[in-house]
């Protein structure tokens, strides 16, 4: 299923991939080697080395799903949105449902790993989403024009969303008078 | 039969835009912009309590040797810098976590700046296997979450031409100064010192750290130091005593390293692996104070 918010046009976080409650610019690794590769093969090389001692992969797991779960809620509240169940939630945004905006297929989550999803993810957040939905079911959201607050995120480093005086225009910010704006056309 | 042969840099690069390197305006918007991708705090005093200061020269380091082995764009390992002290001003993390975040931030760096980017397979190989491709690739989406997706900071080196084109100097020294400067923001970027300083500060006492001490070698200079800085200082709008005392920090820190890698070189006692894990960037080995 994918969500789509106007609210926010042309900054890095535009368009949510409903199954990890992130943006859509595409994560996924370059994981295979390519052809031609001219870089060094590094099987030898003395960079290569383990600094801090060995790795705890469960200590590193458990690290991941509270970091996860905690993007995850950060993103809930910011964009009223919950992203595990994709419900749209009480607050700023107005969110809904548009039919037929199928994103190029190149967008939907593919690829070596994981199986067509973005591995990371516990099994836990990607309930409730179909793989099928990813091709013409949309949402759409706007900002609610009674919020006091501004929508703009800092693009600083992490916990700074307070006190920041300026942000980046984008190109799109030039469009505020094509935007729509919808009152409370919300479906689940 | 003749047989032609055509080496190309296998790398595709854009050219360098005029439009945007002579327009004033561009310089402006990066002045203006550069502090929002500066890490929230000094996160040795206010955020972590298993890293010390040591342990991010070691990752540094080692990210260092790891770019400049995979010959990425000079750009790549000071971004990759960027992402982790933002990161770690955020996150409290234990040491045993600061291989792979360094891993994950060049994976990043290489993606956002690079055409055909480091692959996850070839990062963990670095970090001798104690990784694994899917480990980063799950702390890649961690990383980019705490960022909040804004990995296009703004680094020194996005300031280096705009600095470049405004002084008065000789075309053919240009690509050695270019060169030196690349090398003193690498070395600023091991340097946890000057993890809070803007971008354009680092940039601009780079240039002028390699301008002074490429004028050594000559017998008449262009410009003295004195008046060098002044002229920088108006381009990039930074207060001429921080840019001195920045400078000064610069070529402090490129002394020490040097000495360091000398006297590494000297000590016979030390194996070559050792020798090669000293801190210094290898352009600056050549480099004579």
């Amino acid at each position: 299923m994918r969500w789509h918010s106007k609210a926010q046009p042309g900054s890095v976080v535009s368009s949510f991939r409903g199954d990890q409650g992130l943006p859509c610019v595409s994560a996924a690794g370059t994981m295979s080697e390519q052809a031609g590769d001219v870089r060094p093969n590094p099987s030898s090389s003395k960079a290569r080395r383990c600094l801090f001692g060995p790795v705890d992969s469960e200590q590193l797991r458990r690290d991941c799903d509270a970091l996860m779960a905690g993007c995850i809620k950060e993103a809930r509240e910011r964009w009223n949105f919950d992203f595990v169940t994709e419900t749209p939630l009480e607050g700023d945004f107005a969110w809904e449902r548009v039919w037929g905006l199928g994103l190029p297929k190149i967008c939907l989550p593919k690829g070596p790993l994981g199986g067509g999803r973005r591995p990371g993810t516990s099994p836990a957040l990607l309930q409730g989403t179909a793989e099928e939905d990813h091709v013409d079911l949309s949402l759409s959201c706007t900002l609610m024009p009674h919020s006091g607050e501004r929508p703009e995120e800092s693009p600083g480093g992490p916990g700074d969303s307070e006190g920041r005086k300026r942000r980046q225009t984008s190109m799109t910010d030039f469009y505020h008078s094509k935007r729509r704006l919808i009152f409370s056309k919300r479906k689940p | 039969m003749e047989l032609l042969c055509c080496e190309v840099d296998p790398i595709r690069r854009a050219v360098r835009d005029r439009n945007l390197l002579q327009d004033d305006r561009v310089l402006q918007n990066l002045l203006t912009i550069e502090e929002r991708y500066l890490p929230q705090c000094s996160y040795f005093k206010c955020v972590q309590k298993d890293i010390q200061p040591y342990m991010r020269r070691m990752v540094a380091t080692w990210m260092l040797e790891v770019c400049e082995e995979q010959k990425c764009e000079e750009e790549v390992f000071p971004l990759a810098m960027n992402y982790l002290d933002r990161f770690l001003a955020g996150v409290p993390t234990p040491k045993s976590h600061l291989q792979l975040l360094g891993a994950v931030c060049m994976f990043l760096a290489s993606k956002l700046k690079e055409t055909s980017p480091l692959t996850a397979e070839k990062l963990c190989i670095y970090t001798d296997n104690s990784i694994k491709p899917q480990e980063l690739l799950e702390w890649e989406l961690v990383v980019l979450g705490k960022l909040k997706w804004n990995l296009a900071a703004v680094t020194p080196h996005d300031f280096i031409e705009h600095i470049l084109r405004k002084l008065p100097q000789q075309r053919e020294k240009l690509s050695l100064i270019r060169k030196h400067a690349q090398t003193f923001i690498a070395l600023c970027a091991t340097d946890f010192k000057f993890a809070m300083y803007p971008p354009s500060m680092i940039a601009t006492g780079s240039v002028g750290a390699a301008i002074c001490g490429l004028q050594q070698d000559e017998e008449v200079s262009s410009l003295t130091c004195d008046a060098l800085t002044e002229l920088l200082a108006k381009i990039t709008n930074t207060d001429v005593d921080c840019l001195k005392a920045c400078q000064e920090q610069i070529e402090a820190v490129l002394l020490n390293s040097l000495q360091q890698y000398r006297q590494d070189q000297r000590d016979g006692s030390k194996s070559e692996d050792e020798l090669d894990q000293a801190s210094t960037p290898t352009d600056v080995r050549d480099i004579d104070l």
